[in-house]
């Protein structure tokens, strides 16, 4: 990577040859303003940062609208210094701009000065370290923006737009050359037809700077946005939009932080086909950002909403209402054993949601619970990101047990399903984990972060992967059956498998989408197979001895009476309103009561 | 055990109880249905468990389609059961007796009443029951 940092910046040209630079040597002390040395712009400044916290100090006397630029040379050429760098204006005071790293370690400023004036750029170690190996050289010169790659400057219009066709790459160097303050755009001009699905990637931060580029499509007007991306892949960006018209599109990249330092890009434009998920449906939008999914025993979906700290519930119409709110940034979703929602919630508690959306506090021995899954012996698993841990509850939330997920590696546990086998599967990041028989053993390994994967009844795990824009589908296994399952979502977050009225799993896949705040379906068509059933499956008593033992005729076990308290009122023994309760769950009430 | 089977059982106990029954009936009898009526003090009643004692009870069903009921017999003279649903003041079971006019000696105790959100009456009082033609 330090090879090809060095190969970039060679090719960028923005920062000038050190050939036949003037060398100037620091002159301690020079640890502010007043004792600053002096340089020129052309000249190449050096220094040791010692003893620990020195601070040296630079002044540079600059006309109006110089674009300065302060280009730091130390850990690339060997130094143990991580450099902090700073423009201070001629006050002597105000802090003007700030880098740490560009360059791996080392710093760079661009800065175009405002007024004429006496400039001061001072430098630290990272971390206020010292000692006489914290040698560095700082070039001081103007920023200049050679040609670089494809593109052809000035290109800051949609009339300017450097072509580049589907299935190629254009690559360029975002540098603003002259003082517009939303700095460089670059703008290309892509041709599409109609039922193309086009994804615009680019790669910056990828080639080893510490960059944050933008990407945005806008339509054949050239004003009318009709995508854009910050950060989906790293500091990266990328983006699929579906072409609708046949027509010429325009895609500009440009800088997010807007720190004024040029870096050079790829903007790589390619066509993707649709999987058998595609196209997708709409079902719900403006909900905010909604993370997870559980579907409701009569086919409701029951979506958190991560900014509006609310869980909504969308109708099989399409009707949004808000079921529970005051749930801190709820994650992940499950219906336990009787009914009741559980949410995670990153303020450390999962919380218990009744049918009408109540929510209490229920778990609160877990860090930061993220996902919640429950299984069909009623039992809770989640994971917790506050010590990477899996952890199983009872039914009626008692803890159990927890599960070291550290070894595995990855960020997680994160997203928690469980499989058609009953073992609790999870994602550490790009890859799936089940423990089994006690020990974690590897499912699958993924190209892309895997976030909340759901399971049909074959075993085949629909997988979203958000920083590529689609769903993926492996078999049980974990080898891939489609690389696209459905790339018409913009960022799947959490897939669910659809219920009907009578509670069971269909073959209808839901997945939530919250860069752009919606509930979507893909084509039914396209699913093989019904969901796995998920949570609790409720004992298979007849509600006539469900009456009996309640009569005190006998017939049940005391896990029985113990389900059926909790299911109904849970004051420690079985009674008439556990039985109404029970009723209620398996549609026994009689006329309009019945909940299903 | 399905529903009919427990009900063909429970029948069969209730036929068997009469046949061991220190009360048989005499010659001037008359079979019918009495009805079971319930006296409550709240108007969100959702289920409750209740206790009949007394002259033989051949069967029981319940007194409208908005009611669930179950029984068992406890013993040769006693009979108890629960209704779920929107009960009221009012039926809430008929039952099939051999002698309508033992109406009288029947006794009846409520024994646990809940809501319609599942939470138990910690309360009884205000609740009966009368059997009645």
């Amino acid at each position: 990577m330090r090879i090809s940092i060095l190969v970039l910046l060679a090719v960028v040209g923005a920062t000038p040859g050190l050939a036949q630079t003037p060398i100037v040597d620091e002159s301690e002390p020079n640890d502010n303003v007043r004792t600053a040395d002096s340089v020129a712009l052309g000249d190449q400044a050096r220094g040791v940062v010692n003893p620990a916290g020195d601070v040296d100090t630079w002044f540079v006397d600059l006309p109006a609208g110089q674009f300065l630029s302060v280009d730091v040379d130390a850990a690339q050429v060997g130094s143990p210094l991580d450099a902090t760098l700073e423009l201070i204006a001629p006050d002597g005071t105000t802090s003007l701009a700030f880098n740490d790293d560009f360059d791996g370690f080392d710093s760079r400023i661009s800065y175009r000065v405002p007024q004429s004036g006496r400039y001061y750029v001072v430098i630290r170690a990272f971390g206020a370290t010292g000692g006489p190996g914290l040698t560095y050289a700082i070039n001081f010169d103007k920023v200049t923006c050679p040609v670089v790659g494809t593109e052809q400057e000035p290109n800051d219009t949609p009339g300017t737009a450097a072509p580049v066709a589907i299935g190629d790459s254009g690559s360029g160097e975002v540098c603003p050359q002259d003082d517009n303050p939303a700095g460089d755009v670059d703008y290309w001009a892509i041709t599409a037809r109609a039922g193309t699905t086009i994804e615009l990637d680019v790669d910056a931060a990828a080639l080893g700077l510490f960059v944050d580029p933008v990407i945005a499509l806008y339509a054949s007007d050239g004003t009318t946005q009709l995508a854009f991306n910050d950060d989906e892949d790293g500091a990266d960006s990328r983006l699929q939009y579906s072409i609708i018209t046949t027509g010429t599109y325009y895609a500009t990249v440009a800088d997010a932080a807007g720190s004024g330092n040029p870096f050079p890009y790829t903007l790589h434009v390619r066509s993707i086909t649709p999987g058998p998920g595609d196209p997708i449906t709409v079902r719900a939008q403006g909900l905010g950002r909604p993370w997870g999914l559980a579907v409701g025993n009569t086919g409701d979906l029951f979506v958190s909403d991560l900014t509006g700290n609310r869980v909504v519930r969308v109708s099989g119409q399409g009707v949004v209402t808000t079921f529970a709110t005051g749930i801190p940034t709820p994650q992940g979703l499950a219906f336990d054993a009787f009914g009741k929602l559980l949410v995670a919630s990153t303020d450390g508690a999962v919380y218990r949601v009744t049918p009408q959306g109540q929510a209490t506090r229920f778990i609160t021995d877990a860090g930061i619970p993220l996902w919640i899954a429950v299984a069909p012996d009623g039992r809770i698993w989640l994971t917790d990101l506050s010590d990477r841990s899996l952890r199983r509850y009872s039914s009626t939330g008692q803890f159990e047990a927890r599960f070291d997920a550290i070894s595995v590696g990855g960020s997680g546990p994160g997203p928690l399903a469980i499989a058609p086998s009953g073992e609790p599967h999870f994602s550490q990041g790009t890859e799936i984990w089940k423990l089994a028989n006690g020990e974690l053993r590897r499912v699958l390994r993924g190209a892309f972060i895997i976030w909340a994967f759901a399971f049909d009844v074959a075993g085949n795990i629909y997988a979203p992967a958000p920083a590529a824009g689609r769903i993926q589908l492996f078999d049980a296994t974990g080898a891939i059956v489609a690389d696209t399952f459905a790339i018409g979502p913009d960022a799947p977050q959490a897939v669910a498998f659809g219920r009907d009225a009578t509670g069971a799993t269909v073959a209808r896949l839901f997945a939530t989408d919250p860069r752009v705040g919606r509930v979507f379906e893909v084509n039914p068509a396209g699913v093989a197979h019904p969901g796995q059933p998920v949570g609790y499956v409720a004992p298979r008593f007849p509600l006539d001895v469900a009456a009996a033992s309640l009569l005190g005729g006998g017939g049940l076990s005391a896990a029985d009476l113990q389900y059926l308290d909790a299911l109904g009122n849970h004051n420690g023994r079985y009674d008439v309103g556990d039985l109404q309760a029970y009723l209620r769950t398996v549609g026994g009430l009689p006329g309009a009561r019945s909940n299903r | 055990m399905s529903r009919s089977r427990w009900i063909f059982a429970m029948v069969a106990a209730l036929v068997a109880g009469t046949a061991c029954s220190d009360n048989p009936t005499s010659g001037s009898s008359r079979a019918g249905t009495l009805t079971l009526r319930l006296t409550t003090p709240h108007a969100d009643d959702g289920a409750m468990t209740f206790q009949v004692s007394g002259p033989p009870i051949d069967s029981a069903t319940v007194a409208n389609a908005s009611i669930r009921l179950f029984t068992r017999r406890e013993s040769g003279s006693t009979v108890i059961g629960a209704v779920v649903g929107a009960l009221d003041n009012g039926a809430v079971a008929t039952l099939h007796v051999p002698d309508v006019g033992a109406a009288a000696r029947y006794t009846t105790t409520v024994l646990e009443v809940a809501d319609r959100q599942d939470a138990l009456r910690a309360s009884l009082a205000g609740y009966a029951l009368t059997v009645a033609p």
